[in-house]
């Protein structure tokens, strides 16, 4: 069959950052054809870069026999390539038709034709046998129904291909089944899909062709028909350990944080429960969405927790806020570390002391030499490359600035320190860096809850590793046991255990 | 290079001095204009002028530079001013017991403010609003919209006197103020964990500060610097008037916004309503009609907003 997109050698580099290097898509017409790789492989940045959305810095974008360069968003869902992302692009307010026919309304003499609007709108609807009334505000919708609306979006532009991220995520069972036959149909009408999923069973229920990525790089496709399950895994995860991770040798002491059955209410964290000890690194490992920073995030108190007990150094204790959480002696390195972690307009001084602002008091005020000497002592101490401490945290690198974070948690005295995908966004040299402090920390004794989505920094760094799915803990992992293969295993629903 | 280091070395000078440079701007063009601008019964002049809605402003710095805003400020030290008159010549309250009941009710009212707007999650600007509203209401019933005259000596002494008969005894009031605010917001923990939430409020709360209890004490104090400011005002104008302090609300938000609120400080406020005042001065020396006095002034405001922006837009591309 003929192909209707071909990407061929695509690169991409951000700051930084090799994102995509020569990466190949070929998607046949009428295909459904799975894009997999682990969190981070570049899957959105191509998605993207085909959108428009992101411009490629080298390589060749064919799209129904044609060269595509420069295109907006916009112009290229115009010409047929719709992209329906995990956070949807609907307007709630308005009414299902409406979404439809978004900034397409048919017209006469200059008035919008309401009533046409509807018509056709309901017309979409009932040829893809779905009960929706055109009328009713997306609002009043679930996921599932809104995720149909764009898919009709894309099906009344006459969408040649669409694209869709990780629909299943928010999808229950039953939900799931009537989207695949949607996707079914859309498949009979010549319509190309491409699916972007992380669950494997999915690709063999709905897809025929495969193209694996892995660190931006292509690994290869196949057909669905001629593959294996273990053999899609090798491809996903299948390299050797390349980084290198400081050794540690320290000795791991007595529980500290003990956490039983906490619930969030929702299904995003069901009944979690695991110890951790002094001078241990626990790794949490999951796929976007698992529910490990919304366990973190009740743990510290941001959120409420629906159910559960928190245990500190064998005592329960309530914790409503982040206030009582830092009392309690626990800190939190927060994954967005420039929204919630960081006062990006504040020096670097101020932003060391602002956890423990009681520390720099003297008589009762503020003493800015004690700041300052504070301030300084931690830029020594994590050799944070800063001109000075007066310099605003905003013009520190990603890694320098996720020093100045750790240091006011060091400031503070918190001897449990939850850390959140802590080398997001930072360069190689300085992730080392963040690997020795980590070792330093617990060598002093304090403990570590680290979160990564990168195999290779959660098995070179925890002594421990946690593995979540879908808000529960699939399974646990003793250092001597660390494998990809495992832990992919646990990540992606394929075997759990109850701990 | 050389161009380079130009640039950074007025990025500096704009950093540090901020609206103040507006004020030296002032000066010096209106030193050459009028000789009677740079007379120091001139200068004192305009200071006895700016000084009530300095005292305001102080309090309404916090507010805003905490990341709020408050409308219902005019209303709550109209509300003071009148209350205090009230007590002391229809009551026969003695004047400290007086004042001090006044202001604290304009403590509570700004505590309201706050609990709204933390707790209740109602936006700054349309609860504020709404209690300016009340408040106005509350002053005309109190007052059946008639001012209270025949204030005692004492209290009048806070408007009118002067220190060793040259010092006006309100410019001594905002001093104060302004030392005492620009202490609380730089050497406190109070102080610091306002700027932090006007900057990040969720980066504040992860960080463990107290927001809601912050910023519910953060229009309390506001409602507390602008019933001083009502005191005098009230004082100024020999009488409690009911309809005296409508303008004060704006205007005292104009000093915020003239002073800067980027990097904004207490001092920096009282810049701002210097701008604001010798601005004022300036025009009417120069005998500019009082109607074309309000249009310079809204331009004013305008551009100290913008020069505000562009500050801050040097300060942020300041790479090193």
């Amino acid at each position: 069959m003929e192909n209707i997109l071909k990407l061929t050698q695509i690169n991409k580099s951000f700051p930084g950052v090799k994102a995509l290097s020569d990466v190949n898509l070929t998607v046949k017409k009428g295909e459904v054809h799975a894009l997999v790789g682990e969190n981070g492989a570049g899957k959105s940045t191509l998605m993207k870069i085909i959108s428009g959305a992101y411009k490629k810095d080298s390589g060749t974008v064919w799209f129904d026999g044609k060269e595509i360069e420069n295109t907006t968003p916009k112009q290229s869902e115009m010409m047929g390539i719709s992209i329906i992302y995990q956070e949807l692009n609907l307007i709630e307010r308005i009414s299902v038709a409406e979404n439809v026919f978004i900034g397409r309304y048919p017209m006469k003499h200059g008035m919008v034709q309401w009533k046409k609007m509807y018509q056709d709108a309901q017309k979409l609807f009932d040829e893809y046998e779905l009960k929706m009334d055109a009328h009713s505000l997306v609002r009043s919708l679930t996921m599932a129904q809104k995720q149909m609306v764009e898919i009709i979006k894309a099906v009344s532009i006459n969408a040649k291909i669409i694209i869709m991220d990780e629909p299943t995520s928010s999808l229950s069972g039953k939900e799931t089944e009537s989207l695949f036959r949607i996707i079914r149909k859309l498949k009979s009408r010549g319509v190309a899909v491409v699916f972007i999923t992380h669950r494997l069973d999915e690709i063999f229920e709905i897809c025929d062709h495969m193209t694996v990525l892995r660190d931006g790089h292509y690994v290869g496709e196949r057909d669905i028909k001629d593959i294996t399950k273990d053999e899609m895994i090798t491809m996903m995860i299948g390299r050797e350990l390349t980084q290198q991770y400081p050794e540690r040798t320290n000795p791991i002491g007595e529980v500290t944080l003990a956490v039983k059955n906490i619930t969030d209410g929702s299904s995003r964290v069901k009944n979690v429960s695991f110890e951790v000890h002094k001078g241990e690194v626990l790794g949490f490992y999951g796929l976007v969405g698992a529910g490990r920073t919304e366990t973190m995030r009740m743990i510290f108190g941001v959120d409420p927790l629906a159910g559960g007990e928190i245990f500190i150094n064998g005592e329960k204790h309530v914790i409503r806020s982040p206030r009582d959480a830092i009392h309690f002696g626990m800190g939190f390195v927060t994954e967005n570390r420039r929204d919630e972690g960081l006062f990006l307009r504040s020096s670097v001084r101020v932003n060391t002391v602002m956890v423990a602002l009681r520390k720099i008091l003297k008589k009762g005020f503020i003493n800015y030499r004690i700041e300052a000497d504070v301030a300084k002592k931690y830029v020594d101490m994590l050799h944070t490359a800063t001109p000075s401490i007066d310099q605003k945290t905003m013009f520190l690198s990603g890694g320098n600035q996720q020093k100045v974070v750790l240091s006011k948690w060091l400031f503070s005295d918190s001897d449990i320190i939850i850390f959140d995908e802590p080398t997001r966004g930072i360069d190689v040299g300085a992730r080392r860096e963040i690997y020795e402090i980590i070792n330093a920390l617990v060598a002093d004794g304090k403990t570590v809850v680290m979160i990564s989505s990168d195999m290779e920094e959660i098995m070179g760094v925890s002594d421990r590793i946690l593995v979540m799915y879908e808000g529960t803990i699939a399974g646990e992992i003793q250092k001597e046991d660390f494998s990809q293969d495992l832990i992919t295993k646990y990540a992606v629903g394929e075997r759990s255990v109850r701990v | 290079m050389k161009l380079k280091s130009n640039k950074n070395m007025f990025a500096l000078i704009m950093d540090k001095l901020g609206s103040w440079s507006l004020l030296i701007l002032i000066g010096v063009v209106m030193a050459f204009a009028n000789s009677k601008f740079l007379t120091s019964s001139n200068i004192l002049n305009v200071l006895r002028q700016i000084a009530v809605v300095t005292i305001g402003a102080v309090g309404v710095s916090f507010v805003i530079l905490g990341g709020g805003f408050d409308l219902s400020t005019g209303m709550i030290a109209t509300f003071a001013g009148c209350n205090s008159a009230a007590l002391i010549v229809n009551h026969g309250w003695p004047i400290l017991p007086a004042m001090l009941f006044a202001i604290a009710i304009g403590v509570v009212i700004g505590s309201i403010n706050g609990v709204l707007i933390t707790h209740m999650k109602i936006a700054p600007f349309i609860c504020t609003l709404g209690m300016q509203y009340v408040v106005n209401g509350l002053i005309l019933v109190t007052t059946k919209s008639v001012p209270i005259t025949g204030l005692p000596e004492a209290y009048l002494y806070l408007g009118r006197g002067f220190i060793f008969d040259v010092f006006p005894v309100p410019v001594a009031i905002m001093l104060l103020f302004v030392l005492v605010g620009h202490i609380l917001l730089k050497y406190t923990i109070f102080g610091r964990s306002i700027i932090a939430i006007g900057e990040n409020e969720v980066a504040a709360k992860l960080s463990g500060l107290n927001v809601n209890l912050v910023k519910v004490a953060m229009y309390a104090f506001c409602g507390f610097c602008v019933s001083c400011a009502g005191i005098v005002l009230a004082a100024r104008l020999s009488s409690g008037q009911p309809t005296s302090g409508a303008d004060l609300s704006l205007q005292a938000i104009a000093a915020v916004y003239i002073g800067g609120t980027f990097q904004g400080s207490v001092v920096n406020t009282m810049a701002g309503a210097l701008v604001w005042g010798f601005m004022n001065n300036a025009l009417n020396l120069m005998n500019v009609n009082a109607y074309w006095q309000k249009v310079a002034l809204g331009i004013i405001i305008i551009i100290a907003v913008l020069f505000d922006a562009f500050r801050a837009k040097l300060a942020m591309q300041k790479k090193s």
